[in-house]
């Protein structure tokens, strides 16, 4: 089946008792057996069943096997948040004293995670320019153990050529994470190009409409788990074969952190889901047009969308997202006051910390996600004062354009 | 045909594809299982267009929570 198909049926056929088309919302905590034996066979791996939500619950089982399906994986633990899926992988990997390389210029919780958290354990996060690839190899050293990346890198909007990177991974043995929330399966599917985990934030694009916090994560089996440097999981291939890492996760590193979903949002990513196709792809016109129109606009300073052909990743956006760039831009207004006024004078846009919502959303940057970080760090994240980042909706593109044309001529109104 | 499943030798006809083998061997809650076949996880959607050979080696495994795979 293809993408747009798997994407309304992957994983779930119907319910068998009821015939039920959507996948049922089992919004319970926990599964009752018969008999303390049969309980016990499922404590013990003899048997199969659920046990407890926090570990897995069958409405979000359907989703992680639509999310394993889009991906071309072969398997998903579905999370919280797209944060507490990349700790859980990283948690799942590391060990104090190691190291990880990340790329400059991704989210900022990303970042905090990795320097702030991770690195109160030991762990030290070497960030390297995404654009620049041989920055990757020459950042390694014996104790780095992994590579992560996203595929647009926000806000920075930096492209990585994944399959480089990947190369380098896998010349030394490690696994390359891609992080596929702005690109999403439609564009992107990161396995394809040589990634080893994906993760996602899946309460951008796939729920699409901003009701439910959600991640995930998803083994694309391209990594030999059972050759890997990482001795507990290679323990563990021994039984749970090319599953071991997802398996090292569910049963220790997931469940001892307890970053499950609710059912209700494992539902709601379901239903996202169903619609990603068209809505990527009226992100992705919207977004482009919008680039073009402030690219053009004499009081725009600059327009950062890596799908402009003044982009130094516009070849790569065909080679890796087969032309489409995503919903996410960012554009210059002089400096943080004419931001401000501009993200004051929105009506349609919404100014909120999020994307990927069907609604367009601004925000301002620096004085928010990154707000935690000194702007000579906000500076290598590619972040800068007088910036504005916007999530283009899926709204009529002229109302859209009405809404950002009238705010910029509010934002320079003072000047007169 | 002889094929080697979760580390036991079976018995089975030619030609059994991955869904009969499940419903043969009375596999539980197949909807939840995952299939290594010779150290490579299939797709779901591969079950039904793989047909075993002689000396597979299958595994069944749940992936769908609980178990203690440690």
């Amino acid at each position: 089946m293809k993408t747009d198909t798997l994407a309304i049926h992957g994983g779930f056929e119907g319910d068998r008792e009821s015939g039920a088309t959507a996948v049922p919302i089992h919004q319970t905590v926990s599964y009752a057996y018969k008999t303390a034996q049969e309980l016990a066979d499922v404590f013990d791996g003899r048997a199969p069943g659920y046990i407890y939500t926090r570990i897995a619950n069958p409405t979000t089982t359907a989703l992680e096997a639509r999310l394993t399906e889009l991906e071309g994986g072969i398997g998903c633990i579905a999370t919280s948040s797209g944060m507490a899926a990349i700790a859980s992988v990283v948690i799942g990997l590391v060990k104090t004293g190691d190291e990880i390389i990340a790329a400059a210029g991704i989210f900022g919780g990303t970042v905090s995670l990795f320097e702030n958290t991770l690195g109160r354990f030991g762990i030290k996060t070497n960030l390297v320019d995404a654009a620049d690839t041989a920055e990757f190899a020459k950042a390694i050293n014996d104790k780095t153990k992994l590579i992560f990346v996203e595929t647009i890198g926000n806000p920075r909007m930096d492209v990585p050529n994944i399959p480089a990177v990947a190369g380098i991974a896998n010349g030394f043995n490690m696994p390359l994470i891609v992080d596929n929330t702005l690109t999403t399966p439609f564009l992107i599917r990161p396995k394809e190009f040589g990634a080893d985990i994906v993760v996602h934030s899946t309460s951008k694009f796939i729920n699409g409409h901003g009701t439910a916090i959600g991640g995930a994560i998803i083994d694309t089996g391209n990594y030999d788990w059972a050759n890997g440097p990482f001795e507990d999981v290679k323990q563990l291939s021994k039984k749970a074969g090319q599953l071991a890492f997802l398996a090292h996760l569910r049963n220790l590193i997931y469940r001892d952190l307890g970053g499950c979903p609710a059912p209700m949002n494992s539902f709601l990513m379901l239903q996202g889901l169903e619609t990603l196709s068209g809505r990527m792809t009226k992100h992705c016109e919207n977004a482009e047009k919008l680039a073009q129109y402030l690219q053009n606009h004499p009081k725009v300073c600059w327009v950062n969308y890596p799908g402009l052909e003044s982009s130094k990743f516009h070849s790569r956006i065909a080679e890796l997202f087969g032309g489409r760039a995503g919903g996410l831009l960012t554009f210059g207004l002089d400096d943080k006051d004419k931001a401000f006024r501009f993200i004051d004078s929105v009506k349609l846009a919404k100014n909120l910390v999020n994307l990927g919502d069907a609604k367009t959303l601004v925000i301002h940057p620096s004085s928010t996600i990154f707000h935690e970080f000194s702007l000579e760090q906000q500076k290598q994240m590619g972040v800068t004062k007088d910036m504005v980042r916007v999530s283009v909706g899926i709204e009529d593109f002229e109302d859209i354009k009405s809404d950002v044309e009238q705010a910029i001529e509010k934002a320079f109104e003072v000047e007169k | 045909m002889k094929i080697v499943v979760n580390g036991e030798q079976v018995d089975c006809g030619d030609g059994l594809t991955v869904n009969e083998l499940l419903i043969e061997q009375k596999v539980k809650m197949p909807d939840m299982v995952s299939v290594e076949l010779n150290g490579q996880i299939l797709r779901r959607t591969e079950f039904e267009q793989t047909t075993l050979k002689d000396d597979d080696k299958v595994e069944f495994l749940y992936f769908m929570g609980g178990g203690n795979w440690n």
